[in-house]
């Protein structure tokens, strides 16, 4: 279990991560979505305890990663930067971390053909592909057979084998009981994986919520000659209103069937109405689209 | 499975043995202990040194090699984002940096005490004919040679400390070569009197007069000097661990 407590983190005056709070639960995958310097990876980092803070507090197990006695065994985690020494080969670095936590022999061998390495184990990692080095930190990452599994785009630069293998994996992990957190900017890629959804943008939280119930917040688009008018009748606790065109209005938090009802009920002519299911890319992007930070020109 | 102080050395040692670059900076280091040694051990022929002095001739160019191979291993950590691993495995940071601060320091002091053996074996081969020999039963040869190697580990750790504590090579290596070799330079252009005060502790004086056979005026003794280095690595390394302890990753 991952537990994220109003965590803020600031560099200098700029606010990263802004009292952040979201529980990653055991048996389930838990998806960390955001676009690009959402914050995520600091988030992630805060989590490990590389970087501290501001305020709030991160507990994983129910206490701070930084105490435990065991730490590989807690959690193991794939960072977002290459995280090793480039003149090392897989076995040396896998062998170099499993004893720290004394972890046998035996288990780096493991992990290296759990991740399919076998036929580079004794490469330098310098001269790995992308893809290899994702999966050498994959196979970091289940070292100590962790409970918590924690990776940071997992399956950037990955082939299409690799992405159904990381898919397989994890949802095997989750379905044993463990915790499983990953994050990505691709809602295509994370909802297929996750279970749960944590979104972000701009460090705050935008939705914290399941893939069903992300792809069910659609709306209705509805055409009237009367739109202030049915603006109020239409308006109550968890609807949301949007004008799109002189005519034009998106409902959210209502049925077409209750927008048609009330229209009709206040002999509010209506020229369209058109239930609009969001895909879940397009829920994604509407729900982050204010808080994106770097967009390309338009 | 738990994390013990015996875990993290042996990790430290993983880490150290398996990189080449490791191996070729300790064997640049002891070349350049014995080589050195050799070339004055054969060329120099005037007063005030012994042919003890003479074979570890080469400890300061082998000490800024050693001090290098420590900063590899502490920047090397940071410049390469293997740190990160390092951290997630031992959060509690601290251990990090004593182990590896061992296995440098014994790893070099093992080879350069082998080096400075060998320097004395090989230099009193070729002595100059001007300079009287000395064996190894000989007053302080022992203390010198031992002395040598304990000197030239502590400046691996003084590398590791200073590598931790910069996170860069280039900087530490600057830092290194600063305090070493252009520090002891420098400090005779001031006034005599401040210049004779600090010279014999700065840290390549008092770190050398360890392997000393001749012990001239105004230096310090062999066991004071190299405490006095010794304080220079704890101060650095306190620094370090400060550092790395408070500062994120
Ligand atoms: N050490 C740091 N110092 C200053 N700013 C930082 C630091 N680390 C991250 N940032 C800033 O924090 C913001 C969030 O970065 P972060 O890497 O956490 O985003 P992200 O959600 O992982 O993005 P991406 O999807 O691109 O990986 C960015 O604007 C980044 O520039
Ligand atoms: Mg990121």
């Amino acid at each position: 279990m991952i537990e994220v407590r109003e965590v803020t983190k600031r560099y200098g005056t700029k606010t990263v991560v802004d009292k952040l709070s979201f529980t990653a639960k055991p048996g389930q995958v838990t998806g960390f979505l955001g676009p690009n310097g959402a914050g995520k990876s600091t988030t992630m980092r805060m989590i490990v305890g590389l970087d501290a803070p501001t305020s709030g507090d991160v507990l994983v197990n129910g206490h701070s990663y930084v105490q435990s006695a065991a730490p590989l065994q807690e959690m193991g985690v794939l960072l977002e930067a290459k995280a090793v020494h480039p003149g090392r080969s897989a076995v040396s670095h896998l062998l170099a971390m499993a004893r720290t936590n004394g972890i046998p022999r035996s288990r780096v061998d493991e992990v290296i053909g759990l991740a399919g390495l076998s036929s580079v184990a004794h490469k330098r990692v310098g001269a790995f592909s992308l893809g290899m080095g994702q999966r050498l930190g994959i196979a970091a990452a289940l070292l100590g057979d962790p409970a918590v599994i924690m990776l940071d785009e997992p399956v950037n630069g990955l082939d299409p084998e690799g992405v159904l293998w990381v898919r397989n994996l994890l949802a095997g992990l989750a379905a044993e009981g463990r915790t499983v957190m990953l994050s990505s900017h691709l809602m295509s890629e994370v909802s297929l994986i996750a279970d749960h959804l944590v979104i972000v943008g701009r460090g705050r939280l935008l939705a914290d919520t399941t893939v069903a119930g992300l792809a069910t917040a659609e709306g209705v688009r509805v055409l009237s000659g009367d739109p202030a008018n049915l603006r109020n009748v239409l308006g109550g606790p968890g609807v949301t209103i949007t004008s799109g065109g002189p005519e034009e209005l998106f409902v959210a938090g209502r049925t077409a069937r209750e927008i048609g009802m009330a229209a009709a009920h206040y002999g509010i002519p209506l020229f369209e109405l058109t239930p609009k299911t969001a895909s879940l890319e397009e829920a994604f992007m509407d729900l982050t689209r204010d808080a994106v930070e770097y967009e390309a020109a338009r | 499975m738990k994390i013990t102080p015996g875990g993290v050395v042996a990790a430290e040692w993983t880490k150290f043995s398996s990189l080449r670059s490791t191996w070729i900076t300790t064997g640049v280091s002891a070349f350049l202990l014995i080589a050195f040694g050799m070339i004055a051990s054969a060329s120099f022929s005037g007063n005030g040194m012994s042919a003890v002095d003479l074979a570890l001739g080469g400890s300061t160019l082998a000490a800024l090699a050693v001090g290098v191979l420590g900063v590899l291993l502490g920047a090397g950590e940071y410049t390469t984002g293997m740190i990160r691993s390092t951290l997630a495995a031992v959060p509690r940071r601290l251990p990090v940096l004593w182990s590896k601060s061992l296995v440098a320091g014994l790893a070099a002091f093992v080879v350069m005490t082998i080096g400075a053996f060998v320097a004395f074996a090989l230099g009193g081969m070729v002595l100059n004919s001007a300079i009287a020999g000395v064996s190894l039963g000989d007053d302080g040869v022992l203390r010198a040679l031992f002395g040598a190697g304990l000197y030239l580990g502590l400046v691996a750790v003084l590398g590791v400390a200073l590598g931790i504590l910069v996170r860069s090579s280039a900087g530490a290596i600057a830092i290194l070569a600063g305090g070493l070799l252009i520090l002891p330079g420098l400090v005779p252009l001031l006034p005599n009197a401040i210049s004779d005060a600090i010279s014999p502790y700065l840290p390549s004086s008092a770190g050398s007069a360890v392997m000393s056979l001749t012990h001239s005026d105004g230096s310090l003794g062999p066991w004071a000097g190299l405490a006095v280095f010794a304080g220079y690595v704890v101060v650095t390394l306190g620094a370090a661990a400060y550092r790395l302890k408070k500062t994120d990753a």
